[in-house]
């Protein structure tokens, strides 16, 4: 049973933003909205490292609880994907969201938020497959083309890992034996395991 | 009892049976809630399916859903695969694509699978090499190149404690709150009736509210009125409008979050005029106290009420909510409206839930304050809409008031 993940080695990421980069050109992110960041800790010192973070498309999704408006969906693989016709731009998501991940366009008049943007796990949303509708509103489609997001497959140093959990763990887990250390999965305690303990 | 009382409450037989019946649909709704409180769907299950219909060409066999389901999460699974270090895996340039994968023009499609929270819990149980790998869960912000608001968050696992404060608590205890407070003041109205004009109308009129008063209360009321049925929209849509359609859902949802925020200067305004025209005579005085622990004479017919001025402590109570609610919801409101001006998704976070405790409490409160100014009290109403009461309705609940009026007029004579 194919569980989606998105694993970064904190050890390999070398904070190109090439992720960011390619993911905001592939889906046409509409300016001010970003899908995928790099956020880095300890920047200058000893320790310094960079880790890339987008939607985590999380195990009992918080965020798909709290839409008032039933507009975010889960897909059996895992990935959380939205509806644009009926988001409200209330923000729920953004509240209940782990790791920040909804995005709201800047241009607001008296408050609202409009339309929310998320990374869709190159999986597009409700429109028909791989059709000109779906990829105006929610960019490329990629894993209906049975090809996994570009932000890792872009990666120059295979820092992010994306696809099947059980295998993106094993690649994660050879590295780590064939390299001596590992910082470990960042984030997925959050994300994928809600019920374990912290 | 006196012989002074003419009407009882039990009298009203009319308006027995509506808050009868009311009270059965009410106590109808609040056993549905309290069931689902405890149906155990507060959980994300998956609602789309992928399957693989065709695949390099070959026609997935019709008829065996799982299976191509399955070969759709096998063609994922197999390009995860290509992710390994390169010197352990192809294609190299040239090579040809890996068996499992898709042609040109071909796509998995997606299809709407039944609520099945068992693939949710599975997933959430990590095996032993995986659960080696995980790092405990905290709170971490870095820096970032990136130059959007909120950047630099990398985690803030309070994300699901806002969930389980707005999805399950504040949800469900609020409508809890909202029903069950209704279904008292129906079950009050089948049995004790109306709160009488224990001595009968009399001929004789009392000017108790000014046409500004007035207006301004009914400004206040519509705006309220409109406030809490578009927020009841956003915050229990799922419930109530979700069976009529998603897209539905979504339309009313929009409209609204619009109209929301087009009630707030009316609610605001109308606020302000009601506290200069009435905050004096609504502080609290010692016959509060009196009036308080008399529950107001509510439940007897006895015209023999606890003596009060111009206000008596319950009306004292419902202005307080008023205008202190009223202030916390137009504060955390306009920050909501404005996020990132003034606090951060912390901060904007628990204004939320401040917004939408206080509403359920304030819908609640007001219920009642409904409840009294219209079906609860014979004659009560008229002191907001033609601003003149009966001689013995204000006798019987203000006689201090009464009292004040009558030795000003006879200070004039």
């Amino acid at each position: 049973m194919t569980r989606v993940k998105f694993l970064c080695d904190a050890e390999r990421c070398i904070e190109c933003n090439a992720c960011a980069t390619a993911c905001k050109n592939e889906n046409e992110v509409p300016w001010g909205m970003v899908r995928r960041r790099v956020v880095t800790f300890s920047d200058g010192e000893p320790g310094e490292r960079s880790i890339a973070i987008s939607c985590m498309h999380c195990t009992d999704a918080p965020c798909v609880a709290v839409c008032p408006v039933s507009t975010l969906y889960q897909t059996d693989i895992g990935v959380v994907l939205h509806d644009k016709d009926t988001c409200i731009g209330c923000g729920y998501c953004f509240y209940a969201c782990p790791f920040g991940a909804p995005q709201y366009p800047q241009a607001s008049l008296f408050g609202s938020r409009g339309k929310m943007d998320k990374c869709t796990f190159c999986a597009g949303g409700p429109e028909e497959n791989g059709s000109q509708e779906e990829f105006e509103k929610y960019g490329r489609n990629r894993i209906a083309e049975g090809k996994l997001p570009l932000c890792a497959e872009v990666c120059s140093t295979r820092a992010l890992l994306a696809g099947d959990g059980d295998t993106v763990a094993e690649i994660y887990r050879e590295r780590v034996v064939a390299r001596g250390f590992g910082s470990g999965a960042w984030g997925w305690q959050t994300a994928y395991y809600p019920e374990g303990e912290g | 009892m006196s012989e002074e009382v003419q009407i009882r409450g039990r009298d009203f037989v009319g308006y027995r049976i509506g808050g009868a019946i009311a009270a059965l649909l009410l106590f109808v709704a609040l056993a549905w809630q309290t069931v689902e409180l405890f149906d155990g769907d507060n959980i994300t299950s998956p609602e789309v399916r992928w399957s693989a219909s065709v695949v390099n060409g070959r026609e997935v066999t019709p008829g065996s859903d799982a299976d191509s389901g399955l070969l759709a999460q096998q063609i994922l699974a197999a390009r995860t695969r290509m992710q390994e270090d390169r010197q352990n895996t192809g294609p190299a340039p040239g090579e040809p694509a890996p068996r499992l994968a898709l042609g040109e023009g071909e796509y998995l499609t997606e299809s709407p699978m039944p609520f099945d929270p068992a693939l949710t819990r599975s997933w959430a149980i990590a095996d032993g090499e995986t659960a080696a790998m995980l790092r405990p869960r905290e709170r971490l912000v870095g820096i970032s190149s990136l130059p959007y608001v909120g950047a630099a968050l990398f985690e803030r696992p309070d994300g699901r404690d806002w969930r389980l404060g707005m999805a399950d608590f504040v949800t469900h205890l609020g409508a809890w709150a909202m029903l069950g407070f209704a279904f008292l003041l129906a079950l009050i109205l089948a049995i004790r009736g109306r709160v009488p004009i224990a001595k009968g109308r009399s001929q004789e009129k009392i000017r108790r509210f000014g046409f500004i008063e007035r207006a301004n209360h009914w400004m206040t009321a519509t705006s309220f009125v409109g406030l809490a049925i578009t927020g009841v929209a956003i915050g229990y849509g799922d419930t109530l409008i979700r069976p009529f359609g998603e897209r539905t859902l979504g339309t009313i949802g929009w409209w609204a979050t619009w109209s929301h925020s087009i009630f707030l200067p009316s609610f605001t305004l109308g606020l302000v005029v009601m506290a200069v025209y009435w905050l004096y005579r609504n502080l609290p005085s010692k016959l509060d106290w009196t009036w308080l622990r008399r529950g107001g004479g509510f439940f007897s017919d006895d015209p023999d009420n606890p003596p009060a001025r111009k206000f008596n402590a319950g009306q004292k109570l419902i202005f307080w909510s008023a205008i202190l609610g009223g202030l916390v919801m137009i504060v955390t409101g306009l920050l909501l409206m404005f996020p990132f001006y003034v606090l951060g998704i912390e901060g904007t976070s628990w204004a939320m839930l401040t917004h939408a405790v206080v509403a359920a409490l304030l819908i609640a409160i007001f219920l009642g304050h409904i409840y009294i100014g219209t079906v609860g009290m014979q004659g009560a109403f008229w002191a907001m809409w033609d601003g003149l009461v009966d001689k013995n309705w204000a006798e019987e609940h203000h006689e201090l008031w009464v009292e004040e009026l009558e030795a000003k007029r006879g200070g004039r004579a």
